[in-house]
């Protein structure tokens, strides 16, 4: 490729050469602090495993098994439920419903997406590059709570559960990042809705799929567990039983399956003013 | 290829809401390769909705649009490639200085040389440093005729290129539309303004609530403007005598003095007014302006 501009600093330049890049730059800031907020919340939880095995009395009800918050006792219970199964999942669901509306809705509701798309860009490319952005926001995210666990392994007595556990774990945590940024992504270009629907339509299927994971078991339709990503997210238990092909491919699977219906709807609609 | 751009029976009906909308009906309309082209018509006619049909931003219901001989559905990203497109309300990203989002755009073209965007913001007086978010509408206006420009597109579709520019800058954007054309690019461009694109297209085509009404050259039109009379009597006279004559519209009668428009030959009028004592007179052909207000107002 030329030179595409002298006048322009030069560190800026390289990060505006193609969409992806440059909806890098822009997130820049938003996808660190997502990731050291994320990290740091899952360190202070996980770190606080020591003085909850100590109180071996810690009573769970009966209605809330099913969110996995039960055998505090043991390490990998303890962060399924408390860590890995309540705050940094609803975390990333917000993450991919937020970053996923941002990535197609609020360029159509401005205006831009009409000059980018004037350009020789196809919509599936621009959507495409757009969502890999997303997608990479989350590996970074999923990283940074990788890191934070493996630095407080040892001094919070989680040796017991295996590096292999918690890099499986930060995997499934990725894909469900992935799925729900696909989600919002998806469900901005097929309906050319305002980002705050987008927004609020994709939280809301996550709140709602989180508590039906949880409660399926009390209202006796264990079933419909499988319907929602949080079995294979973590029902599956990726911290002992590590990497399995069926919940990752699942859930990428899911993930394919919605940027594709989002691109084909994008591809056949009116762009909105 | 002798034609730019070709519209057969454009229909586009708005259906998102309740009430579907008519934003074009049954449009014909054709671009020759090479001219430069104003697409008149007042605000809500239909002209940035034919012009986002071209680029492929919305679908037509019916008919058929050819731009470049390609399909922009189809061909959209080659088509894009050779077209340069200035939005009626340009909006680019507000974060990026004005610099850094040309230079993005380039990219997206494959590379644009530096020193022609940089030749192109000196000339219209950008500064490449200023964010875009601080930049006044006029000068935000000259970001997107940049990038409108800088590629050296085959085709130019330019929606309301001058709102925002002062004088001065008009000037210039009148200068450069003139040299695309004699570089063999052609131009596309709307306006609801008729002395904005007087100046410099070759043709003009005037449109109302999404149909065609005049298609032509400005000499041709200008041709067919009406004769504005005025008549000054001694005494009054009765309306009666007026008001039927061929051609006469717009009959004023206050008190001693007659105001009409008359289409084609003025003789039935002057006879008429012959017959009564005539102590003045004045005829005068209607600007274009007032043409076009005609055109836009015709049932």
């Amino acid at each position: 490729m030329t030179s595409t501009g002298n006048a322009v600093p030069l560190s800026a330049h390289a990060f505006t050469r193609s969409v992806f890049t440059k909806t890098l730059h822009d997130n820049r800031r938003i996808f660190t602090v997502w990731a050291l907020a994320t990290a740091a919340l899952a360190m202070l939880y996980a770190a606080y495993y020591p003085q909850v095995s100590a109180n071996t009395a810690a009573k769970i009800p009966d209605a809330l098994r099913g969110f996995g918050l039960s055998d505090t006792a043991d390490a990998a219970g303890y962060l399924q439920g408390a860590v890995f199964g309540l705050l940094v999942p609803l975390l990333a669901t917000f993450y991919g419903a937020a970053t996923g509306a941002r990535m197609i809705s609020a360029d159509e509701d401005s205006g831009y997406l009409d000059l980018v798309l004037a350009h020789p860009v196809s919509r599936t490319r621009l959507l495409l590059q757009r969502y890999a952005a997303l997608a990479a926001g989350g590996v970074a995210i999923a990283a940074a709570v990788l890191l934070a666990m493996l630095a407080v392994r040892s001094g919070a007595h989680l040796g017991a559960v295996s590096v292999t556990g918690f890099a499986a774990q930060a995997v499934h945590l990725a894909l469900l990042m992935l799925l729900f940024g696909a989600l919002g992504t998806a469900l901005g270009a097929a309906t050319g809705r305002p980002r705050a629907t987008v927004f609020g339509v994709t939280a809301a299927i996550g709140v709602a799929s989180y508590a039906l994971n949880g409660f399926a078991p009390q209202i006796g339709a264990d079933g419909l567990r499988y319907a929602t990503p949080f079995h294979y997210y973590i029902g599956t238990h990726p911290l002992t039983e590590g990497f399995q092909p069926l919940p990752i491919l699942t859930m990428a699977a899911a993930t394919a399956v919605l940027l594709a219906v989002g691109a084909w709807r994008f591809d056949r609609r009116d762009l909105g003013r | 290829m002798t034609t730019a751009i070709e519209l057969t029976e454009l229909t586009k009906t708005y259906s998102r809401g309740r009430a579907a909308r008519r934003g074009l009906d049954g449009l014909t309309l054709s671009v020759r390769a090479g001219e430069v082209f104003g697409y008149l018509g007042p605000n809500g006619a239909g002209k940035s909705t034919t012009i986002r049909l071209l680029l492929d931003l919305i679908r037509p219901t019916s008919g058929t649009v050819r731009v470049l001989g390609l399909d922009p559905r189809r061909d959209a990203v080659e088509l894009h490639r050779r077209v340069g497109y200035l939005a009626g309300d340009f909006v680019a990203d507000g974060r990026q200085s004005a610099g850094e989002c040309l230079a993005f755009l380039a990219a997206l073209r494959g590379g644009v040389p530096a020193a022609r965007i940089g030749e192109l913001a000196e000339r219209l007086g950008l500064d490449p440093s200023a964010r875009i978010r601080s930049l006044s509408k006029g000068n935000r206006q000259k970001v997107g005729l940049v990038q409108a420009f800088m590629h050296r597109p085959d085709l130019l579709i330019l929606d309301e290129p001058t709102s925002g520019l002062d004088p001065l800058v008009q000037q210039t954007f009148l200068d450069m539309v003139a040299e695309a054309r004699t570089a063999g690019q052609t131009v596309f461009m709307s306006s609801h303004i008729m002395s904005e694109v007087e100046a410099v297209a070759d043709r003009v085509a005037i449109i109302r609530e999404g149909r065609l009404v005049a298609a032509d050259t400005v000499a041709a039109l200008r041709a067919r403007s009406l004769l504005e009379v005025r008549i000054d009597f001694a005494a009054p006279v009765p309306e009666a005598e007026f008001a039927a004559l061929p051609g006469v519209t717009g009959l004023r009668l206050d008190g001693t003095t007659l105001t009409c428009h008359v289409d084609g030959a003025p003789d039935a009028l002057l006879k008429a007014a012959a017959r009564h004592t005539v102590i003045g007179l004045r005829a005068d052909t209607q600007d274009l302006e007032e043409l076009f207000q005609s055109y836009y107002a015709a049932a």
